[in-house]
């Protein structure tokens, strides 16, 4: 779940291409956090307790389940230090009984490609029906970046930008009730995009949070009009970086605001942080 | 004279006092962060962010409100958000506009820009090193002595009188040659104190988050409480230790972590940042070792160690071994956690008592 969105597509094409029948668990839902915050350990982050509920969804109807070790998506980046343990916590607890099988993503030791073809040689497949999986993965994630950006370049300006981690602004609960919100009022939002090309080295080596600073720093306030960012209760790496963006932000004169999400989250809370803030931007013209 | 503020980190931090003196200017320190610094940390800092930051950037305002120029943070390689504390606090110090200076490590050719800024001679540089490393000897065979007496004593508060008075002594401590009187006599000081050699304290491990392993005002007193509830505590930081591993690796490739990473093997396949990794592997083989329990400590929210957590659970399942956890934030008080402390301390006690069936080492596999 935390990685799925990141590469679009590409794990479905991957795994039915090589003859299996790929699984994907449903999109999160009040439901899903209430499994989450009972089964999960209380400390996580919500993601990481979403991850959970997620994992348990999966486990029972399936005969293996996929949790990559994330350690990074970008080469001489890393990744947050809490998806190191994820396929081992995922066999500790809520995957017990069930294959784990697991692969680590290291952009920085090797390309994607070669660690799909280790993945393959993990389950057993010659290299000859690898490869052919490998082009047709990568040819499906490629047209799924290309539809967004698509979706991008279309919107008017200026417009609003959403910054987040990528299982953040994609997932269905946290950033969900915000997107339909700015929707009914008619504002244009765009979803930061971690597909394009890789970020200037600053002293963030987080990935994720690079891409942002990086997207910030190159921010113009003529394209732009405010930006929001989501981040969700107890999240390590945006309790950092949250007063750096702001700064940023700031210094290029566009609004920012930032919501939190927890797993009370409330759409009456949401709708009136939003307008308000969408209002107070209207009125300053 | 100048003076340069230097993070806590517990007793050791006389230890790094000295290496301050390498610059020839003073330290600002303490072996603990005041309640009235962590007030001040809490108030500046970003509320989600974790309190070992808040403890450190309360610690520096203090110092500038004391009229110290200069700073000292350490700089982390690892994956966790202490790479980024100097970073932050830099950043929160100037916005408060403070006029404190903050230093770190790192290099830009051949000079660190600290030493460059003062600029001491060879000599006044290396030879308060030497006798730092000498000091962090001192202050872990210290530890470990306090940690086995503290256990036994007959009359309570012996070991942490003889310990202070030790301590005191240790920082006063101007040369080499003193610093090695030092280090005779601390067993025949602890020798001194009458103990109940009768006696069969708990052994229990204590891992977790390095600031609140060593910082006594972070971890409210742990090791003291726990001691005089006769509990013989292993604290798996000992700086001494930790720095041997770090020369080993540069000159000598023999790598501790690897080891450690064996022992965990079976539950823990990377080595996560923090020391989220030794948290697991100190857990498997105390459990092996035949300790009767462990204790986990880390501030709410620590990326590493809280995400290791399902692993520990399952560990202590596998194993029949009592692992506490124990996270702190702000509101954390003192009598909270004694409590806890003393009915884990309890239940044992009664484990061991009722001889429950435990995997001798060997067995459990």
């Amino acid at each position: 779940m935390f990685f799925y969105y990141i590469y679009p597509d590409l794990w479905e094409a991957f795994f039915s291409e090589l003859g299996m029948e790929p699984v994907v668990s449903g999109p999160s839902t009040k439901k899903t956090v209430e499994k989450a915050s009972q089964i999960s350990e209380t400390e996580h982050c919500l993601p990481n307790k979403l991850f959970d509920a997620h994992l348990a969804e999966l486990v029972g109807k399936v005969d293996m389940v996929f949790v990559p070790r994330v350690l990074s998506t970008i080469k001489n980046h890393l990744s947050c230090p809490k998806f190191g343990p994820l396929p081992d916590a995922a066999r500790a607890d809520i995957a017990r009984g069930t294959e784990v099988l697991s692969i680590d993503l290291d952009e920085t030791r090797r390309p994607l490609s070669k660690t799909l073809l280790l993945l393959g040689k993990k389950l057993n497949i010659q290299k000859s029906k690898t490869l052919p999986a490998i082009k047709s993965a990568f040819s499906a994630m490629e047209s799924a970046n290309k539809k967004m950006v698509m979706l991008n370049k279309k919107k008017g300006k200026p417009r609003f930008l959403l910054i987040g981690h990528p299982y953040i602004i994609h997932d269905n609960f946290i950033a969900g009730p915000i997107l339909s919100k700015l929707e009914n009022m008619g504002v244009e939002v765009e979803l930061i995009s971690f597909a394009d090309d890789t970020p200037a080295t600053s002293y963030i080596l987080w990935g994720t949070a690079n891409k942002i600073y990086h997207k910030l720093n190159t921010l113009s306030s003529e394209d732009y009009e405010g930006v929001i960012q989501i981040t969700v209760f107890n999240c390590g790496c945006d309790s950092m970086m949250i007063d750096t963006y702001r700064q940023l932000v700031k210094d290029k004169n566009v609004a920012y605001m930032y919501l939190m999400v927890d797993e009370h989250l409330a759409q009456a809370g949401v709708d009136t942080r939003i307008e308000a803030f969408i209002d107070s931007l209207r009125w300053r013209k | 004279m100048t003076y340069m503020a230097i993070p806590n980190i517990g007793n050791y931090t006389i230890a790094l006092a000295t290496a301050v003196e390498s610059l020839g200017i003073k330290a600002w320190a303490s072996t603990a962060t005041t309640p009235e610094a962590l007030k001040l940390g809490i108030g500046a800092a970003p509320e989600t962010v974790c309190l070992p930051l808040k403890a450190h950037l309360g610690h520096f305002i203090e110092a500038d409100r004391a009229g110290v120029e200069y700073a000292f943070m350490v700089n982390s390689v690892g994956t966790c958000r202490l790479r980024y504390y100097r970073h932050m606090i830099g950043h929160i110090l100037k916005d408060l506009g403070l006029k404190i200076k903050i230093f770190g490590l790192g290099f830009d050719g051949f000079k660190p820009p600290i030493v460059r800024h003062f600029d001491p001679g060879p000599i006044t540089f290396l030879k308060p090193l030497f006798h730092t490393a000498l000091k962090i000897k001192v202050i872990d065979k210290l530890e470990v002595a306090a940690w086995r007496t503290r256990a036994i004593e007959i009359t309570h508060g012996d070991t942490t009188l003889l310990m202070n008075k030790l301590l005191v002594e240790l920082s006063e401590s101007k040369t080499m040659a003193r610093t090695r009187a030092i280090r005779k006599k601390v067993a025949g000081c602890f020798a001194e104190i009458p103990v109940d050699k009768e006696k069969k304290p708990l052994k229990v491990g204590l891992v977790g988050e390095i600031s609140f392993l060593r910082d006594k005002c972070l971890n409210k007193n742990i090791e003291y409480i726990l001691g005089s509830q006769g509990v013989e505590l292993r604290n798996f930081f000992l700086l001494g230790e930790e720095l041997k591993n770090i020369t080993r690796i540069v000159f000598l490739n023999q790598n501790k972590r690897k080891y450690l990473s064996k022992v965990a093997d079976r539950y823990l396949q990377c080595t996560v940042g923090g020391h989220a990794l030794d948290s697991v592997a100190h857990s498997i083989h105390c459990a092996d070792e035949g300790y009767d329990g462990m204790i986990h400590v880390c501030p709410s929210g620590c990326m590493p160690e809280v995400s290791v957590r399902p692993i520990l659970k399952r560990v202590s399942k596998d194993k029949d071994f009592p692992i506490l956890e124990m996270s702190y934030d702000e509101h954390t008080c003192g009598g909270g956690i004694a409590t806890r402390l003393e009915a884990f301390a309890d239940v044992l006690m009664e484990r061991r008592k009722k001889q429950l069936p435990r995997p001798s080492r060997g067995e459990g596999n």
